[in-house]
């Protein structure tokens, strides 16, 4: 039985006249099971894969691999398709004569799928919006199953549909699966995928080369196994006259959760989150509120999550008026170090910009504000990767010059880590 | 947040009353009691009512009697005393129904009027919301009202306290307690307690010191009589191992601690003709004032404090108050407690007039008796002269004056007339 503690951590004294409060609040997932293991719960795996005429040679054959891999890890139960992009979208598996448009994982599907696989041929454009409307569409077809995931695989930019199409097939499968997006190479836009996965609950990244992708498939697929909590729900709730600024999900990548936002009632609003595994994230919550006279009291959020519409865990997120100098001028540490890695991401993803757009400038100063926090932060995969694309003269003042020359692979890996975060060191 | 685990006490209900038996004036708040044992169903005639044992003091009194002979406690529901029947085919004795454990016994007539802090409104004051599990308002946020952060005491018309959490404090670790007789300056129990904010569960301490200490000075009289100073010690140290019985809930370097002051107002208490007085016993910096209508004001207690050896040693009351250790209290219950009978003083309340006992809550913001026997005078003259709000007038004003403190202050109009 999947259990889920919550731990808030806030500064709640605020000045005379103060009015915004926030806090840190850590969800922990224990228990969680396997995926479709709880009753009541089914689950579903699709795997995308663009079979374009780039992907010809080693890309394919790496690609055959990393589809076989995936399907390897995929539990028996689990209902599951495969589909090859191209500028259109087709299943491979099941095969397109079969009556069942998904089935059951058990050895014998599996060694079909497998097979399946081995015939994937390249050949065609990229129209990624397409591979989302036919997922959508398989997934309509099982609705017993609570929990719907994908991984989606590209090696190029989406040239053969318009983005208004792309951005169709995109909010179609809002809500209806989560889609983990993985680009291999330097041929594929970040900021494309980006959108995807942000829109359908999953994470991006770069598969530099096609060797590692059996490896990124595998432990993707084997995530996504291990998160036996279906679906759970985000909820804050914030008194009357208060205004929510922002929720934002800070570890384990930084995600702004406001996109994802509906109203439960006129003083709770509720953002999914998908699927659970045995994990800790946390979330980064700011509210203010009318302020109250010196020595009031007052509650400025309760953070919930919900699984099946029932309350699984709860923080208090409190205000209390002071005059007292020594307790409102603290910032809680928490609170500090994830609004830096929200700066960091966003003075990465800004300086890649204005360095694409030929504003160096302005790509020097973010950049360098980016290594000044990764430094500050204790981010040293994010220092790491900046050193790829800068060189650093100081990092505690932020001082760096752009390099000639940069691989593009290494800029897109900075682009794509640039959501990561580390966690707070105690 | 937390709730002060006050220790039981007899009121189930906010606020109760109770009242010893009747004596002078006093009214009886108990229903009339059940039959002691049931009687035998075989037909043969009742036997006489056992004698029972008191379930205050224990001691047997007489078939019978309603009242226990020694403390004065109605007998209700009594356990039986375990006797040779008188005659050996008689039925066995039987109780016919439990009765609640009684509260603290009092003496004949004595009226207390504590509230139930534990008690937690479901209804949110501010907004009319409703109040969720977690102590705060569904609709607007506002905590939960903590009955502990404004309460009151008014066992009588003449007698009333106020004790308040006041403006900086997150929490209040003052506490009061009160008893009386009806009648207007006859006897009255005045005991206030500040929890040291430095120690945790203070407030849990100084509750149960306060009304420990009150529980003494409100029973029943012992046999032989105490004198009132024998009576306050006895009651300095049912505070004190009150508060170190908290000691032993909480972990931490400093044991949870407070002071003590009592007054107890006595008419005529040895039969000796004397009038009325007022006993004042203390063990820290909580001090007692007697503002006569007619005559100069006194501070009835000497702090034990820093400042207050300092002004010892010869500094003025402004430059003493202004020290930095100037609050450091030099005595005060709780278990690293120095040991000691607390210091007495004895003054005549006949005349007119008000006993004061606060805490420094109220005295920081106007500590020497002139200045607030002006202040009483005047806030009197504006709320008049009933001692509930004149006491919830004083607390405004100190929280106007920053509320940079807990605040208790209790009262007694002492004489034979209202003032004015």
């Amino acid at each position: 039985m999947a259990e889920f503690s919550a731990e808030i951590y806030q500064n709640e004294f605020l000045p005379d006249g103060g009015t915004d409060v926030h806090a840190i609040m850590s969800i922990t997932c224990s228990g969680a099971g396997a995926a479709g293991e709880a009753e009541g719960d089914e689950a579903a795996e699709i795997v995308i894969v663009d079979t374009s005429g780039s992907m010809a040679g080693d890309k394919i054959v790496a690609a055959q691999r990393a589809a076989a891999v995936a399907v390897d890890q995929i539990r028996d139960g689990t209902w599951f398709a495969i589909i090859a992009g191209t500028d259109g979208a087709d299943r491979a598996f099941p095969y397109p004569n079969a009556v069942a448009p998904m089935v059951r994982m058990e050895p014998g599907a599996r060694a079909a799928a497998r097979q399946a696989v081995s015939r994937l041929v390249a050949g065609g454009g990229t129209a990624i919006g397409s591979w989302l409307r036919l997922a959508t569409q398989l997934f309509s077809t099982v609705p017993q199953a609570t929990q719907r995931h994908a991984i989606l695989l590209t090696d190029g930019k989406n040239q053969s549909e318009t983005d208004e199409a792309l951005q169709a097939g995109i909010r179609q499968a809002k809500g209806v699966f989560q889609c983990d997006c993985r680009g291999v190479g330097a041929d594929w836009d970040v900021g494309e995928l980006r959108g995807v996965a942000q829109a359908l609950l999953g994470t991006v990244d770069l598969i530099p080369d096609p060797a590692a992708m059996e490896r990124a498939f595998a432990d993707l697929m084997q995530q996504a196994m291990g998160r036996g909590v279906a679906q759970a729900q985000l909820r804050v709730w914030a008194p009357q006259g208060a205004q929510v600024l922002f929720v934002r999900q800070v570890s384990p990548q930084v995600e702004d959760l406001t996109p994802r936002r509906s109203d439960l009632n006129a003083l709770t609003s509720a953002f999914p989150t998908g699927a659970w595994g045995d994990e800790t994230r946390d979330y980064h919550v700011a509210v203010r509120l009318a302020a109250k006279p010196i020595g009031a009291e007052q509650l400025a959020a309760r953070v919930m999550l919900a699984v099946r519409d029932e309350v699984v865990a709860q923080g208090l997120v409190k205000a209390l008026w002071s005059s007292d100098d020594t307790l409102t001028t603290r910032i809680n540490p928490a609170v500090a170090h994830y609004t830096g890695q929200a700066e960091l991401a966003d003075a990465i993803q800004e300086g890649l910009a204005a360095k694409a757009a030929g504003d160096e400038a302005t790509a020097t100063t973010k950049l360098g504000r980016a290594v000044q926090l990764a430094e500050a932060t204790g981010n040293e995969e994010a220092t790491s990767r900046l050193r790829k694309v800068v060189d650093i003269d100081d990092a505690g003042t932020g001082t760096v010059r752009l390099k000639r020359g940069v691989d593009k692979l290494d800029e897109m890996a900075l682009d794509t880590s640039s959501t990561k975060t580390t966690r707070v060191k105690k | 947040m937390s709730d002060p685990q006050a220790p039981p006490v007899e009121a189930a209900a906010a606020p109760a009353t109770d009242a010893g038996p009747p004596g002078g004036s006093g009214p009886s708040s108990e229903a009339s009691p059940p039959p002691h044992a049931a009687p035998p169903d075989d037909g043969a005639p009742p036997a006489a009512p056992p004698a029972v044992a008191c379930p205050s003091c224990g001691t047997p009194t007489g078939s019978g009697e309603r009242f226990c002979e020694n403390c004065g406690v109605e007998l209700t529901g009594a356990a039986p005393v375990a006797e040779e029947p008188d005659d050996p085919d008689a039925a066995p004795i039987e109780l016919t129904r439990r009765r609640p454990p009684p509260g603290p016994p009092r003496a004949p007539g004595v009226v207390v009027d504590s509230p139930d802090l534990d008690l937690r409104p479901t209804t949110c004051g501010s907004c009319s919301g409703t109040i969720a599990d977690d102590g705060y308002c569904t609709q607007c946020g506002t905590p939960a009202a903590r009955p502990r952060d404004h309460f009151r005491e008014e066992p009588a018309d003449w007698v009333a306290a106020v004790c308040d959490k006041g403006i900086r404090h997150a929490r209040n670790e003052d506490a009061v307690a009160l008893a009386a007789r009806p009648e207007p300056g006859s006897f009255a129990v005045l005991v206030v307690c500040d929890g040291v904010s430095s120690a945790p569960a203070s407030d849990v301490a100084s509750l149960a010191a306060a009304r420990a200490a009150r529980d003494v000075l409100a029973a029943p009289a012992t046999s032989p009589p105490l004198t009132p100073e024998e009576l306050l010690a006895r009651s300095a140290d049912a505070a004190n191992a009150a508060a170190t019985q908290v000691a032993s809930t909480v972990q931490g370097p400093n044991p949870p601690s407070c002071t003590f002051v009592a007054a107890l107002v006595d008419r005529d208490p040895d039969g000796a003709g004397v009038g009325t007085t007022a006993v004042v016993a203390w063990i820290g910096d909580s001090r007692a004032y007697w503002f006569p209508d007619a005559g100069p004001p006194v501070q009835l207690s000497t702090d034990d404090s820093w400042a207050a050896e300092a002004m010892a040693h010869g500094l003025s009351r402004a430059e003493a108050e202004k020290l930095p250790q100037a609050h450091a209290i030099t005595r005060w219950l709780g278990a690293d407690s120095p040991p000691g009978p607390p210091r007495t003083v004895v003054v005549d309340v006949s005349a007119d007039g008000w006993l004061l006992v606060c805490s420094d809550g109220l005295w920081n913001y106007c500590s020497a008796p002139e200045d607030l026997g002006v202040l009483l005078a005047t806030t009197a003259a504006r709320v008049g002269p009933s001692p509930a709000p004149l006491a919830e007038a004083l607390t405004a004003w100190a929280n106007e004056q920053g509320g940079q403190d807990n605040i208790s202050v209790a009262l007694a109009r002492c004489g034979g007339r209202p003032p004015g």
